[in-house]
């Protein structure tokens, strides 16, 4: 027998003698009654950005002639080689399965539309709607959803300091809003259901006031079930211009490309959980890369061109690690600003939520591959896997290109007033944290034989997981059964009970640590609203070229120091943008508390 | 609790387990993998325990690996490999002429079958930053050398380890983080 047989046989033993067991467990899951995860006690408001659908207002289940009893019985996408494990085999997660539509026929709705640019200028209005799309993936129809008809939605186009009216009207079959994803805009727009609005009701509307005070890449998605709407299609991105002409280094094209993937068999869409979201464990990570909703991007250009990429990573938990089959690649911002030099990179990581601008010289004609290159686990081998996916062609023509920035290009510039404007935070690089949290989990009443491979799996973690490689289990854990932690190491306090209030003004050196020794440690990309923030340190390394953030990934095993711009007075939601470990519970409120007799919202924005 | 004191408990709780699992059947031995708590090395997911070898038996070390300066989250190549820094600490190193013709430490990176010797860079007693490393699994290894920079590896090992991604090993195949390197 070859080892990798006999691993297989003793796994077959293993998982068979659990099946009994882990179906008792899967019953008693089934029975608890639900759990909104992680959502006790805030004063006077309950945070519903994830989980629950209001009760009137719950997403109708699906009623797919292929599924029986509620239960989900469409089989997951094993990974190449891999089966389902015997232990769970005939388990299905204990929720109601849904999709979009309820059983519509997707003929009957229109077809998608690519993104179109909508350039707005101050003062201007922008009717925005969150409808149901038909999408053709593979071949087959689906409805999904799109703002305006669109996938991604509309490329909002602004000039910086701009504000903006959106009027967003809720024409899907969920309660909605609009986040409107690194803007440090007032409070009251910000887009968290229970927190800073009511959930907007199918069919009702809400008006948005946007105000850009920083140049670079946005993006907006709903704040409600993002495991569902998101990943259906909600999405769309902002650039603020800055009045700067060469605030970025010349190039002769932009691109802007939306970064998604989707979870799909051969002519169905996985369903979502009705009542939690399932994948909990390590978020849904589709096996259907998209760009721009597409699963093939294509791009002509000339020799020598230089293109300016805007990248958003907005798949629920995927990390990608991007390249041009070897094209020189410079970095030039990311999610609220330039980075203090351009830096030569050779690929680039893009956690979920988190945006890079870059800049590619295609300097000889040819096919240069858009690739995610990344080293895979094979959990049952015990081996790294590379694993790569062409996510698009760039082809480029033997004509040369003008005006030709090959000379822009190669040089790094230094952007010194970013670093100037970083200057008068680096006094508070060194101080002691003001806050720490710990990053963690608790589970119960998962199967047993996920338990049990997690127990004889786990003594190595790799500090990302790049793809799930146990996809079986991560399907059949809700978060009514994981419950993602940010612990605040001070109180002991945990998610929504945390209760932090900082002054508006006040600088805040927050440090994470992702405990490497809980169940089923994982790198949460930590995102928080409304405010910037630096990467000043890592593992105690501090950072040599800064970037102001909205989203940091946090490694396993890491420890990050944040260093958070605390100026835009509220209640501002800091979380972990996996949307299943959002939905999880992973999230609290961080308060900006303005000076007495001073509103939020006196901004004067 | 110190990091090579957890590791060897560590190594001789597993060797004791896998010792038993060649004399059981194979359906004892699935009974025993689903009763066993079996949770790693007590050291995080980028330390390396060094332990010493015959040559120089008092001699102590650990190592981290820190990932390389990066614009990102994380230090990765274009081909999705991790980039560290390895940190070395080391203490009890005996004078590199104590063990013969020999003038330097020097660490580095092994692939797991001992086919390519990456040499990272001089290690003395203290705190040593040596150079990259982009393997998925790697031996650590601190030997005596002629010189700091020699081309290839050829004195004795004296300090050796795993890279925590080592761990990641079939469940029946354990045996490379038992035995480690040999001199």
């Amino acid at each position: 027998m070859s080892g990798g047989a006999a691993v297989v046989a003793v796994l077959v033993l293993c998982m068979s003698a659990s099946v009994a067991v882990a179906q008792q467990a899967d019953t008693a899951s089934r029975t608890m009654p639900a759990r909104p995860p992680g959502m006790s006690g805030m004063k006077g408001m309950q945070a519903d950005s994830t989980a629950r659908p209001m009760p009137a207002l719950a997403p109708t289940p699906m009623n797919m002639p292929d599924m029986h009893g509620g239960a989900m019985t469409v089989p997951i996408p094993m990974p190449k080689g891999m089966v389902m494990m015997p232990g769970l085999v005939g388990l299905t997660p204990p929720v109601t399965p849904f999709l979009p539509g309820a059983g519509m026929d997707p003929l009957s709705l229109p077809a998608v539309k690519p993104s179109q640019v909508v350039r707005m200028q101050d003062g201007d209005t922008l009717d925005l709607a969150a409808t149901l799309v038909r999408r053709s993936i593979k071949g087959h129809p689906y409805v999904m959803y799109g703002f305006n008809g669109e996938v991604p939605g509309p490329l909002i186009r602004v000039p910086q300091n701009a504000t903006i009216i959106v009027r967003y009207h809720n024409r899907i079959d969920m309660p909605s809003t609009v986040h409107w994803h690194g803007v440090r805009l007032d409070n009251r727009y910000d887009g968290v259901p229970g927190v800073t609005q009511q959930p907007v009701a199918p069919g009702d509307s809400f008006v948005y006031k946007v105000h850009f005070p920083d140049a670079g890449i946005y993006w907006y998605h709903p704040h409600v079930r993002e495991d569902i709407e998101q990943a259906m299609g909600l999405f769309g991105n902002m650039i603020v211009d800055s009045p700067d002409k060469n605030y970025y280094s010349a190039a002769n094209t932009e691109q802007v490309l939306v970064l998604d993937d989707l979870l799909v068999n051969a002519d169905t869409l996985i369903p979502y959980g009705t009542e939690a979201p399932d994948f909990a464990l390590m978020g849904r990570v589709g096996n259907l890369l998209l760009v721009n909703g597409e699963p093939r991007y294509t791009l002509d250009v000339g020799q020598g061109e230089v293109v300016r990429f805007y990248l958003t990573n907005t798949a629920s938990s995927r990390t990608y690690n991007l390249s041009f089959s070897g094209a020189p690649m410079k970095v030039l911002a990311s999610d609220v600003s330039r980075f203090e030099r351009e830096e030569r990179v050779p690929s680039v990581v893009l956690a979920p939520a988190e945006r890079y601008i870059v800049a590619v010289r295609f300097d000889r004609p040819g096919r240069y591959a858009l690739v995610n290159a990344v080293q895979a686990i094979n959990h049952f081998q015990g081996e790294f896997d590379a694993e790569v996916d062409t996510l698009g062609i760039v082809t480029v023509s033997p004509a040369v290109v003008a005006p030709d920035y090959g000379r822009e290009f190669a040089a790094l510039r230094d952007n010194a007033a970013v670093s100037r404007d970083i200057d008068r935070y680096r006094p508070y690089f060194d101080k002691a944290p003001d806050k720490r949290l710990t990053l963690t989990i608790q589970t119960n009443a998962l199967p047993l034989a996920t338990v049990q491979f997690m127990n004889v799996d786990t003594a190595y973690y790799a500090p990302v997981e790049w793809v799930d490689a146990m996809p079986d289990m991560n399907w059949l854990s809700t978060s009514t059964q994981v419950r993602w932690i940010l612990r605040d190491d001070a109180t002991g306090k945990e998610n929504m009970d945390i209760d932090w209030h900082v002054k508006q003004g006040s600088v805040i050196k927050l440090r994470i640590y992702n405990d490497p020794k809980s169940f089923h440690p994982m790198q949460h990309p930590i995102h928080l609203h409304g405010q910037r923030m630096l990467v000043v340190a890592r593992d105690g390394v501090a950072t040599k070229n800064l970037v102001w953030k909205d989203t940091a990934l946090i490694p396993v095993g890491s420890t990050v120091d944040l260093l958070i711009d605390a100026s835009n007075p509220g209640a501002w939601m800091l979380h972990c943008h996996i949307a299943e470990h959002l939905g999880s519970g992973m999230m609290t409120v961080l308060h900006v508390d303005p000076p007495a007799g001073k509103g939020v919202g006196d901004s004067g924005r | 609790m110190s990091l090579s004191g957890a590791l060897v408990r560590e190594r001789a709780r597993r060797l004791s387990h896998s010792r038993r699992c060649t004399r059981l059947p194979t359906t004892a031995l699935a009974i025993g993998l689903l009763a066993i708590p079996w949770r790693g090395p007590d050291v995080g997911p980028f330390d390396i325990p060094l332990f010493s070898t015959a040559t120089a038996p008092a001699a102590q070390g650990s190592a981290r690996l820190i990932f390389a300066e990066s614009p990102f989250g994380v230090a990765v190549t274009a081909t999705g490999h991790a980039r560290y820094d390895v940190r070395i600490t080391a203490s009890k190193l005996p004078a590199p002429t104590a063990l013969g013709n020999f003038h330097a430490y020097v660490a580095w990176a092994v692939t797991p079958d001992l086919s390519q010797w990456q040499r990272l860079g001089p290690v003395t007693n203290g705190a040593s930053v040596v150079g990259h490393v982009e393997l998925d699994k790697f031996l650590l290894v601190i030997s005596a050398e002629s010189d700091s920079a020699p081309a290839s590896h050829s004195g004795p090992t004296v300090l050796h380890g795993n890279s925590p991604s080592s761990w990641l090993q079939m469940f029946l195949a354990h045996t490379a983080l038992f035995h480690g390197v040999t001199d």
